[in-house]
C-alpha cells in the first residue's frame, strides 16, 4: 500500500515528491494480474492500469526488487500518478476559493486512489495519494510535512518555489510518513 | 579585586536581562542569511566571502567595544585569560545570549602591560571559544557548493572580536577550527593574542 506526496508551489510547479510504501496494513490483491507482478507494484495498480488498457502491458517488464521506500516506481506507474494528481488540481483550486481550512480531507477519487490535499497560507498545496482511509495520520503528516517545509523555506540558501533537495527534509519527511502513514 | 567567573556570568546576565533591546530572533537570523547569500552571489568566491564577512566584523567590533564597556563598566583585564572569560561570559552573553566555554592554552600570558614592557616577547596565548548553539545560523543548511568552497558561515564573528580587541590594544587573530554547518561535532573560535599595541600618537600631533 503506497502512498505517493506531492508539494507543488502556488504556480504549479512540482517542489518535492516522495513515494512512500507503507507496511501498516497488508497488501489487498483484488485482480489477477497481480500474481504476474512483483508485490510491491501494485495490486493497487492493476484496477487503475486495466482501465487504462494502453498503459498496463509495458508495467510487467519493471521488475524493481525490494519492497523499501523506493524513491521512483515503474515509469508507467509514475505516468499514472502524476496524471491522478494533476488532475486534481482543478477540484483543489474550486474548493480552495471557498474553504479556508487548511487541510482539505479528500478531494477527488479515481478508481482506488483518493487524493487529499493540504493549503499552506502560501498557497502551496501538499497532495498526497492515498488508498485507505486514514483521516487522521494524514492531517497529522501533513502538519509534519508543513513545518518541515517551513524550516527549509527559512534557510537563506533555499530560493523560493524551487524544488527541494535538502537530504535532510527528505529523511525526515520519510521519517514522518513511516509514523503517520 | 579579582572578579570570578561566576560573577562574570552574573554581569553577563544581568545586561541582557535589563539593559538590552530585545529584537525577534528569527528576524535576525534571516537578516544575516540574506547577507551571506547575497554576497555569495556578488563575489562568487567563498574566500573572498569569509574575508568580506571578516572586514564587516572589524568594522563592528571596533565600534561594539565602546557600548560593552560602557554598558558592562568593567576594567582592564588583568591578563588574556581573563579576556577571555570576560568575551565568553559577559561579552557573548550581552550580545547573542549564549555563553560559549572557554579553554586557554598556550604559553603563560605575560603580566599587566607597562608602557615599556611592550618588548618582552610576543605572547601565542590563545583561547578556544566552543558554541554549543548559534543564532546566526539558525535553519541554515549549506549547499554543497559552499561546504566545498570553505565558507564559514558565521565568519563575521571573528572580524568582531579583533576589531573589539584591538580598540583595547591586543592584537589579535581569530579564526574558525570548527562549525556544526559543515559537518564538525562542534562550532570552535580560536583567537590568539599576537601582541600588546602601543599607544599609537595620532598622526599630526608632533
Amino acid at each position: 500500500m503506497s502512498h505517493h506526496l506531492f508539494l507543488l508551489s502556488p504556480s504549479d510547479t512540482p517542489i518535492y515528491s516522495l513515494t512512500h510504501y507503507s507496511t501498516k496494513l497488508p497488501q489487498t490483491t483484488s485482480s489477477s494480474l497481480s500474481s504476474n507482478l512483483p508485490t510491491w507494484s501494485t495490486s493497487a495498480f492493476a484496477g487503475t492500469l486495466t482501465a487504462l488498457s494502453g498503459a498496463s502491458s509495458a508495467t510487467q517488464s519493471h521488475h524493481v526488487q525490494g519492497g523499501g521506500s523506493v524513491r521512483m516506481g515503474g515509469g508507467q506507474d509514475r505516468h499514472v500518478i502524476q496524471m491522478i494528481a494533476n488532475a486534481s488540481l482543478d477540484v483543489i483550486e474550486d474548493i480552495m476559493r471557498k474553504e479556508s481550512a487548511m487541510y482539505l480531507k479528500s478531494v477527488d477519487k479515481f478508481n482506488e486512489w483518493t487524493v487529499s490535499a493540504f493549503i499552506t497560507p502560501g498557497n502551496m498545496k501538499f497532495i498526497l495519494l492515498h488508498e485507505t482511509k486514514n483521516d487522521d495520520g494524514i492531517r497529522s503528516f501533513f502538519h509534519d510535512v508543513w513545518e518541515l517545509y517551513l524550516k527549509t523555506m527559512l534557510n537563506p540558501f533555499h530560493t523560493a518555489h524551487s524544488p527541494i533537495r535538502s537530504i535532510v527534509f527528505d529523511t525526515r519527511v520519510r521519517a514522518s510518513a513511516k509514523k503517520y502513514l | 579585586m579579582a572578579t570570578t567567573s561566576k560573577q562574570y556570568k552574573a554581569i553577563g546576565e544581568d545586561l541582557w536581562k535589563s539593559r538590552t533591546d530585545k529584537i525577534n530572533s528569527e528576524l535576525f537570523a534571516l537578516t544575516y542569511g540574506a547577507l551571506v547569500v547575497q554576497l555569495i552571489q556578488d563575489y562568487e568566491d567563498y574566500a573572498e566571502v569569509n574575508k568580506q564577512l571578516e572586514k564587516m566584523g572589524y568594522n563592528i567590533g571596533t565600534r561594539l567595544i565602546e557600548d560593552f564597556l560602557a554598558r558592562s563598566s568593567l576594567g582592564r583585564c588583568s591578563d588574556f585569560r581573563e579576556v577571555g572569560e570576560v568575551v565568553a561570559k559577559v561579552g557573548f552573553k550581552s550580545f547573542l545570549n549564549i555563553t560559549p566555554t572557554v579553554a586557554h592554552s598556550g604559553p603563560p600570558p605575560p603580566s599587566r602591560p607597562t608602557s615599556t614592557a611592550q618588548q618582552s616577547g610576543v605572547p601565542g596565548s590563545s583561547f578556544i571559544l566552543t558554541l554549543d548553539e548559534n543564532p546566526l545560523a539558525e535553519f541554515v543548511e549549506l549547499p554543497d557548493e559552499a561546504l566545498e568552497g570553505g565558507l564559514w558561515f558565521s565568519n563575521v564573528l571573528c572580524g568582531v572580536l579583533r576589531g573589539a580587541l584591538e580598540m583595547v590594544q591586543m592584537q589579535v587573530q581569530v579564526e574558525f577550527l570548527s562549525d556544526v554547518l559543515r559537518g564538525d561535532e562542534s562550532t570552535e573560535i580560536r583567537v590568539t593574542l599576537l601582541k600588546y599595541l602601543e599607544e599609537e600618537v595620532p598622526v599630526g600631533d608632533d
